[in-house]
Parts: C-alpha cells; structure tokens; sequence
C-alpha cells in the first residue's frame, strides 16, 4: 500500500512536470525529440562480420581512387585538383567529412565533431594555402602573421569557465591560492621556451604537422613516459593546473593526463606557434559549423562528379592495378584504379586490406581509440545568463569529467540575438577503458546518452534549460581519434605506412596519432604528392 | 435573518475572491507580457491553493468555525487588498523577486479564499438548514459573486479605479463582511471583542491604503519611468514602454530612452539631413533600424526620393508606430507611405541575404552596450554595408556620444575607416541625450556639408549645420583602435566611458 501510494505521487509528480525526483533528467527528456546517429557503425561492423562478399556489378577504370571523404581525403583531392591533376575519384564512404562532419536544425547548422582550426603556423604551409584560397587568410599568407577574416576568428568573449557557480573569463581556473597560480605561471613559462626549442637537427621540438618536428633522440625521449608522471616529476602538483592540464588532454587526445604521452600532451602547448596581424596567439578558426566548411570549400573544388557515394568492403592488388570494390544504393560496384590513397582510419584499413601485415603493419600495432559523444541541443531562446558574465563561444564546467559546451550562434552578426540557438556539447570517455566504453556505448539507451551529453549544461543551467529545448541530436564516435598513449611516437608499424610508397598509399591523422586537422590534410597532402610524382 | 446575511456574504466574498485573481493575473500581464501564460498560471495556482484551502478547513474545530471565517475575512481583506500595491512596488524597486512574489501571494490568497465556502457552510449547516437547499444557496450566491466581479472588473473598476485601488476596494469589502459578522453574531463569537478591535485595524490599514494609493501608484512608476505609462508591451525581442507627461511622449527599449518627442527633431534631423540635404539625386534610400519612423519622415520630404527600405527586426515594433493615433501624428505616418516598404527582420542578415544598392542608407543601431550589440560596429559590418552603398552614395552611423562616451564615438570612427570608407564626424546637441556623435561615412573624400536645404526643417540652417562639423577644443578627436570582433574593444571603451558618466 505504501509503495503503492509512492508511485502514484511519483507519476503524478511527473505528469505534473515537477522536477522533483533524483536522477530526473530522464523525465525532462520526456517530449523532447532526441535522435542518435551512430555514423559508420552499422557499416563499420559489416565490413568486420562479413565473410561473404557479393560480385560487382559494374567496373571502372580510374587513374586514383580515394577511400574516405574526411581532412585527409578531401585535402589530397583538393591539392590534386590544384594541381591540375583530375583522373581520380573520392569514394566518400560512410561517414562523409569524417570528424570535421556537421549538421542542421533547419537553417542553424552545428559541428558533430571537431568545431574549431587553430591559427596556422608557418609549418601548416599546406593549411594556410588552402586557408587563402577560401578567403579566409586575406593577406601575407606567407609571412609570420597574415591578416584572417575577422568573421572567421573567434569573435569576444571565447572563452569562460565555471567554477563555484560562477563564471570567469578564460579556461585557466583563477583564484586557487597562490601555489596554483605560481604553477600555472611556472608551467606556462615552462612551455614558452619550449615553444622555441630545438633539437639538435635544428628543428623545433614540437611543431604542426609533427612530422616536421626535430628527431632529436633526446627530446623524443619525452614520449617514454606519461604526462603524468612527467609532470610530478617536474613538481606539478597544484589541483587547478592539473586540472587544466587533464581537460586539455580529453578535449584533445580523448585520454586522461596518466594514459597521454608526455611528449603529446606537452606538444599541445608548445607546437601551435600561429600567429595573426589581427588577433592575438592563441586565437582560433571557427563557423557555426565547426570546422565543416573548410571541407565543404574542398568538396567545391574537388567538384560533385568526382565524388562517389558508397562504401568500400575490400582493396586489393589485382596484378599491376589496386582493385576496390565498395557497395552504393545499387549494389556492389568495383573500380579498378592505378593507384589508392586509403584514407580511413587505420582500423577501418586493416579491415578493407588483407594484405595490411605485409606493408609491415601489425594488428596490435593499431593506436588505441578514445570514444566521444557529441550532444548538439536545439534551444528555443537564449538561456538567462548572470549579468556580467555573457555566453561565451566555448563554456567549460570546471571539475567536469565532460568538456563543455559550444555555442553554434556565436559568430553571426545580428542586431539582436538569434531566436534560436544551438548548443554543441562534448564528452570524451577518457576515464574508462575504450573497450568497455564502446560496449556500455552500443547498449546505451537513448535516454542514458542524453543524461550524459546534458550533463554540463544541467550543471551550469539547471533542469530549467529543458524547458528551451526543441530538439536534441547525440553523435556516438565510437572511435572518434586516436590517442597518443606514451610509445606512440615510436609506433614501427605507422613508421611503415608513412614510409609506402606503392599503388597503395596511406593518408590519416592517423599516422601522426594527433587528431587534428593539420595532420590529417598533411598526410593528404604527402599523398597526393606522391601521386603527382 | 441571520442566516440570509451569511448568505449575502457569499455574494461579496466570492465577488472579492474572482477579484484578487483577476487584478494579479492582469497586473502579471501588465508587467511581464505573455497575457495568456501569466493567466493561466496564476488561475492555475488559484484554484490549486483554493483546493488546498478547502483541504484545512476541514482542521477548524466546529466552536470556532465564525471566529475563524471572520478571521480569514480580516486576512484576505488585508492580503488581498494590498496585494497590487505591494507587487506594483516589488516589481519598481526590485525587479528580481517579482514572479515569486506574485505566486506566493496568488497561493496565500488562494488558500484563505478556499476556506471561506467551507467555513460558511458548516456554519449554516450548524443552524440545521437543509443541506440540498444550502448547497444550492451558497453556490448560487458564490457564482453570481463571480459573475458580478467578472463584470464589473474590466468594465467599471479596471479603467476608474486602476488595479491598486480595485484591490483596495475589494479588500476593504472583506474586511466589511468580518465587522458585520461581528456584529451580527456577536453573541456566538467566542472573543467579539478582539475581532472587532483586529477588524478596526484592518479596514484603517486598508482605508488609509484607498487614499494615499494614487500617491503610491505614481511614485512606483516613477520608479521605473518617471512618467505615466501609455502603453507597454513585451515583444520577443524587447520590452516597449511608452510614457506621457503633458506634451512630451517617451519612448523606452528596455528601460533605456529612445526619443523624446520633445527634442527628437534634433537627433533625426541631424541624422538625416547631412546625407539626403547633400544628394540631390538620391532614389534608394536604406534605413537600418529607426522602427519608430521618425528618420523615414525626415526622408520622404525629399521629393526626389522614390522607395525607402525600413529594416527593422520587431514587427512590434513598427505596427505600433503605424496605428497608435498620436505616434502616427509624431511620425507622419511615414511608416504608412506608399513609397515605403518595412522588412521585419534582423538587419544584420538582410544585409547579407540582398544585395540591392542604395543612394542613401541611414543606420540607427542600439548602442554597443554588449557583445552582440558591439558586432553591428565592426569592420565585417562596415564592409557589408559599403558593398549596399552606391558608388557616390553616403551612409550615416548613429555613434553615441562623442563628449560623454569619446572611446567608443572614436573607435567607431576608425573602426569604418578600417572598413575602407571616407568618413566625417559631426556631432548635434539634444537635450534629452546630451551631446550626440553621427559619422558620415563614403567611398570617395570630398564630403562637403549642405549649405542650405530644400525641405522644411526646424534646427538644420546654414549656421547650426556648420556647427554640427566643427569639434571645439573639448571634443578634440581621440586616438583610438577599430573594433574588432576577436576583441570587442569597443565593448569595452563603452562601458569605460558611461561608467565615468553614470553615477
């Protein structure tokens, strides 16, 4: 009886819209339309079960064959096409634009992944010279500071950080006593002069594309040891700065500062040397759409007749030419190709290449994956901010194991606030083995992934932000990126690949371990060099 | 005899029961919009601690069944009627806890007015009345209350008395039906005594509220607009307070003035006619902003002038100043002139989305008071615009104040040159604002100021125009960075300036 009545209050209490119950955030899902994309996972899965594979129905012959539409493949296609180079097409696979992917509500487009660029740096040459071409770098592409469209960069105010249910200006936390703050100045000086370091080649220690960086054995040795334990060692102990320095890793690499290379999570700060004539260092690229238009810029030059839809199921050698067969609305299909520049992530490769062992890569040579999720909420007004403390582009909880949340509206020009908004939040299962995560992720109800992608939003908001939602949408990246765990720069097998040179080439941030956008279009860039000859 | 006075006192308090929840829910509307949302709340909360009410009575021992009615008279009387007065003054002085204010208030009137049937009732039914015909008499009596209110509420006491007063009135009813029950049952009352003395407190407390209540109510809005309040209204996008005081009709966004109709010849006409007096042969006119229309008059008197387009975000906004009787008398109905065309949307997009050229085009933004705002004063903007301008054409900038707020008058300043344009300062003196800063802003130099105009104009001539363009010694121009979006720098430079202004 007493149960009961228990749960006839706790329905009614739910009818009647109260949040009055622990662990109601499932009742605020109640209503809300909430989709979850799981990109390439059904097909990702087939291509690992599959056994049986069906005969193509039709053949073509090309000159190149790109498999995979993400920063990699598009940059390859873009710089061929460049260079004047057209025989080629991009296959564009299940998971078209890869982690630079984005979506709408409508007319308010949002980043399903990652959802900014950093200033490049004279290293990113590649990147700057596609950055010009769009318009986005208006001048001195060349030199040490060029002019960026201001539109482009990140307008005031970028960043803030909850702490104590208030907001302050910028990520670092402020205001933890004085050894904090005497740590993060120490370690922030500590990184300045890295920043200028190089190794006895000449080269800087830590640069973007990491491939350019100095061999130095010495420095190198960095990555034999986890961030972690390097930063003990060098007396780093303050609970804000590590704080920090462990968001950074997640938000980066998707792993916490005890599974991150010291070498990785030291590049972070010192390799991203950017600068712009018109904004300061450390400034960033974004559009309402993250990082997306960049590759749609791309898709534009690569031109729509050179891209294919489908995806691929195996690439083999077939006497002097690549045979790669894929399957599209219609069918099995095959394209025979003299060369194939695989751009998908190394797992998918192994999967598509029987013959991945005998380019001298190994199964267990595969960089372990940190899932994410990405939550994008479509909010009917503006949430109230306190006064003085107005949204800002990226909006972190400090003490969160999630990482905040960005604000797709944040670069319109609008003479009053757009009357509607979409939020884009992030979460990188660093904590828990990627493994485990990945499973608990399949099984996952859609309500248990909302709870976990609103988290910060209900931390920094309340339940009341419910109340704004219209829509919500929640991308599962099983295997979002690579993490650098320490070792990873001595990976032989990635050595192996980045060293090919035959009909089948290699070309993903992969390669590098870092998952960013300047390695990956670097690797593509490398690539189609390559091809050019 | 006895019983039928109990009867009739159903009548007045279901009449002042309805009443409470009618003044609060039109008071939550008067003051926060949304008409619908807030009456439904506040019924819905009502009714909610009606029931709630009801539930308690049953907790009053049957002995004190009339002291307690006589009781909750007194409260209700008192609550009750002093309700709109003290949530009309919550609402001027703090602003912040005034939703809480108004349902907490909404549920302890509540919950008093739901034990009042019960409690009359049970008394009648002490009397031994047939229960059917007491049933039937009492809610009779409650529904004709409520009807009676209904009634009497937006015809009657809304319009003479206004809400503060009719709350006052209701309440001092209340407190009439508690001294009569006194009277009448003084002999079954437990303590008579007390209850008369409490009830002579309450209907003083109440009468003394009636008088001084006109006071109060001018001296709440005040408060909040120094004037009386002509119309108000809360759109999506803003809040529109319209106020009157004698001849002088003011405009508040969000509680900051947008004109005086006093001086407001003064701001348009020095936003205006620099640019039109100096084309002659300006077709295409483009207003950015200015909803109120007061600019669009001053540009249809130009007769060479054939389509003005008037970009305004708040549809609100510019129906106001269509149909409102005496701002279309302030405007000319220039918002209503055929050769006129509203677009009701964000100016910034539509700029973006259209690509026509003007000859003309006249930008009155918000001040750039916050981020968002600040954007509509960048280079991106600046380069928009010039792209709509024609090649000979001229636009003006409203550029708040260049003696009080110099950072940001400047700064916007530089922030069109880095844009590319030409750009002359000029600067006008109206009262109501204070010293007043406009930036003309071309593809080519060579802007010279119009020496005489064609049109009707009350403070442009030769003389006072020559002055706009001269910057004495204590308005020299200042040294500052264009706004840029990464920094917001003019954000910045506008608080530092008005926080040395405002004390």
């Amino acid at each position: 009886m007493q149960i009961a009545r228990r749960d006839f209050l706790r329905t009614a209490a739910a009818l009647a819209g109260l949040p009055l119950l622990a662990g109601c955030h499932q009742v605020l899902g109640w209503g809300l339309p909430v989709e979850v994309m799981r990109p390439g996972m059904a097909e990702g899965h087939r291509l690992r079960d599959t056994t049986r594979l069906p005969s193509p129905r039709s053949t073509r012959q090309v000159d190149t064959v790109i498999v995979g539409s993400g920063a990699a493949g598009l940059f390859a296609g873009w710089q061929l096409v460049r260079e004047g180079y057209r025989d080629f097409v991009v296959l564009n696979g299940p998971e078209p634009d890869g982690n630079a992917a984005a979506g709408a509500f409508g007319e308010w487009r949002y980043p399903t992944g990652a959802h900014y660029l950093p200033l490049p740096s004279s290293e990113s040459a590649h990147v700057r010279a596609l950055l010009v071409e769009m318009g986005v770098i208006e001048s001195g592409g060349d030199s040490l500071r060029p002019r960026f469209d201001e539109r482009v960069l990140v307008h005031a105010p970028d960043e803030r950080l909850w702490r104590d249910g208030q907001w302050q200006d910028g990520l670092l936390p402020r205001g933890l006593g004085p050894d904090d703050n005497a740590q993060q100045q120490r370690f922030f000086q500590h990184v300045r002069q890295l920043q200028q370091q190089r190794g006895i080649d000449g080269r800087r220690v830590f640069t973007v594309p990491a491939a350019l960086a100095s061999q130095d054995p010495a420095w190198r040795a960095l990555d034999r040891q986890s961030f972690a334990s390097w930063l003990a060692a060098q007396g780093y102990t303050a609970p804000g700065l590590m704080w920090y320095l462990d968001y950074c890793c997640r938000d980066d690499y998707g792993s916490t500062l005890a599974h991150t290379s010291a070498w990785a999570g030291l590049h972070y700060f010192a390799a991203r040397g950017g600068h712009a004539a018109n904004a300061e260092d450390g400034a960033v690229l974004t559009w309402p759409d993250g990082l997306n238009p960049v590759l749609r810029h791309m898709r534009g030059r690569i031109g729509a007749e050179r891209q294919l839809d489908g995806a691929a199921w195996r690439v083999q050698p077939q006497g002097r030419q690549v045979q790669v067969d894929y399957v599209d609305a219609h069918g099995a299909q095959r394209l025979l190709a003299r060369r194939v520049i695989m751009t998908t992530p190394l797992h998918v490769a192994w999967h598509l290449l029987p013959h991945m062992a005998s380019l001298g890569f190994e199964h267990q040579q595969l960089p372990p994956r940190a899932p994410w999720l990405v939550g994008n909420v479509l909010l009917e007004r503006f949430p109230a901010e306190p006064p003085q403390q107005p949204l800002a582009w990226d909006n972190v909880v400090y003490g969160s194991r999630s990482l905040g949340y960005v604000v797709a509206t944040h670069q319109l020009i609008r003479t009053a606030l757009p009357e509607r908004t979409v939020f884009t939040t992030y979460h990188a299962f660093a904590d828990a083995d990627p493994m485990a995560s990945r499973q608990s992720l399949a099984a996952a109800s859609t309500d248990s992934l909302f709870e976990q992608a609103m988290t910060d939003l209900y931390t920094v908001y309340g339940p009341r932000l419910r109340r704004h939602m219209l829509a919500a949408r929640l991308t599962v990246r099983a295997h979002a990126m690579a993490s650098p765990q320490p070792g990873f720069l001595s990976n032989p097998g990635l050595a192996a690949l980045r060293a090919v040179d035959g009909p089948i080439l290699f070309a993903h941030s992969d390669l590098s371990g870092l998952s960013l956008f300047e390695e990956a279009s670097w690797w593509g860039s490398v690539a189609a060099r390559k091809i050019l000859g | 005899m006895r019983d039928r006075l109990l009867i009739l006192s159903v009548f007045v308090v279901a009449s002042c029961g309805l009443a409470y929840e009618l003044i609060t829910g039109a008071l939550a509307s008067y003051l926060l919009g949304d008409s619908v949302l807030q009456f439904s709340s506040i019924i819905g909360c009502y009714l909610f601690a009606m029931g709630v009410g009801s539930h308690l009575s049953q907790y009053v021992k049957d002995e004190r069944v009339l002291d307690t009615f006589v009781e909750i008279e007194l409260l209700v009387g008192l609550i009750g009627g002093l309700s709109a007065s003290v949530l009309f003054a919550v609402f001027a002085w703090t602003g912040e806890s005034f939703r809480l204010t108004l349902y907490a208030l909404v549920f302890v009137i509540g919950v008093l007015v739901g034990m009042e049937i019960p409690l009359v009732m049970r008394a009648l039914n002490q009397r031994e009345a047939r229960f059917a015909e007491l049933v039937s008499r009492v809610l009779t009596f409650d529904y004709l209350g409520a009807l009676a209110v209904s009634l009497l509420f937006p015809l009657v006491l809304a319009p003479k008395l206004g809400l503060a007063r009719s709350a006052l009135l209701f309440g001092l009813s209340n407190a009439a039906v508690a001294v009569w029950t006194c009277r009448v049952f003084r002999h079954e009352l437990l303590r008579p005594a007390v209850q008369y003395l409490r009830s002579l407190v309450v209907v003083m407390v109440l009468g003394s509220g009636f008088m001084v209540s006109d006071m109060l109510t001018h001296w709440n809005e005040k408060a909040i607009y120094g004037d009386e309040v002509i119309h108000a209204e809360t759109t999506p996008y803003q809040r529109l307070v319209l106020t009157r005081w004698k001849n002088d009709m003011r405009l508040y966004i969000n509680g900051n003035l947008q004109f005086s109709s006093r001086d407001e010849h003064r701001y348009h006409e020095a936003l205006v006619h620099p640019v039109l007096g100096a084309l002659p042969w300006a077709r295409q006119v483009l207003i950015l902003g200015g909803g109120d229309g007061l600019a669009a008059r001053e540009v249809l008197k130009y007769p060479n002038v054939q389509h003005i387009t008037l970009v305004d975000l708040d549809p609100a906004m510019t129906t106001l100043f269509r149909t409102s009787a005496p701002l279309v008398a302030l405007n000319g109905g220039s918002l209503n002139n055929p050769r006129l065309n509203v677009v009701n949307q964000d100016a910034a997009r539509w700029l973006e989305q259209h690509d026509a050229e003007f000859d003309a085009i006249i930008v009155d933004f918000p001040d750039p008071s916050n981020f968002a705002l600040g954007k509509l004063y960048s280079v991106p903007m600046y380069r928009l615009l010039s792209r709509h301008l024609a090649d000979n054409g001229l636009a003006v900038v409203q550029s708040t104040s260049p003696y009080h707020a110099p950072r940001s008058f400047w700064s916007i300043n530089a922030t069109l040159q880095a844009a590319g344009l030409m750009t002359t300062p000029y600067h006008a003196y109206v009262p109501s604002f204070g010293e007043w800063g406009f930036i003309l802003a071309a593809h080519h130099p060579g802007y010279i100021p119009p020496q005489h105009y064609q049109v009707p104009l009350k403070f442009l001539d030769r003389e006072a125009t020559r002055q706009m363009f001269f910057f004495p010694p204590d308005m020299q121009p200042w040294k500052m960075q264009p706004n840029e979006l990464n920094n917001q720098l003019l954000v910045h430079y506008f608080e530092q300036d008005w926080s040395q202004v405002i004390r």
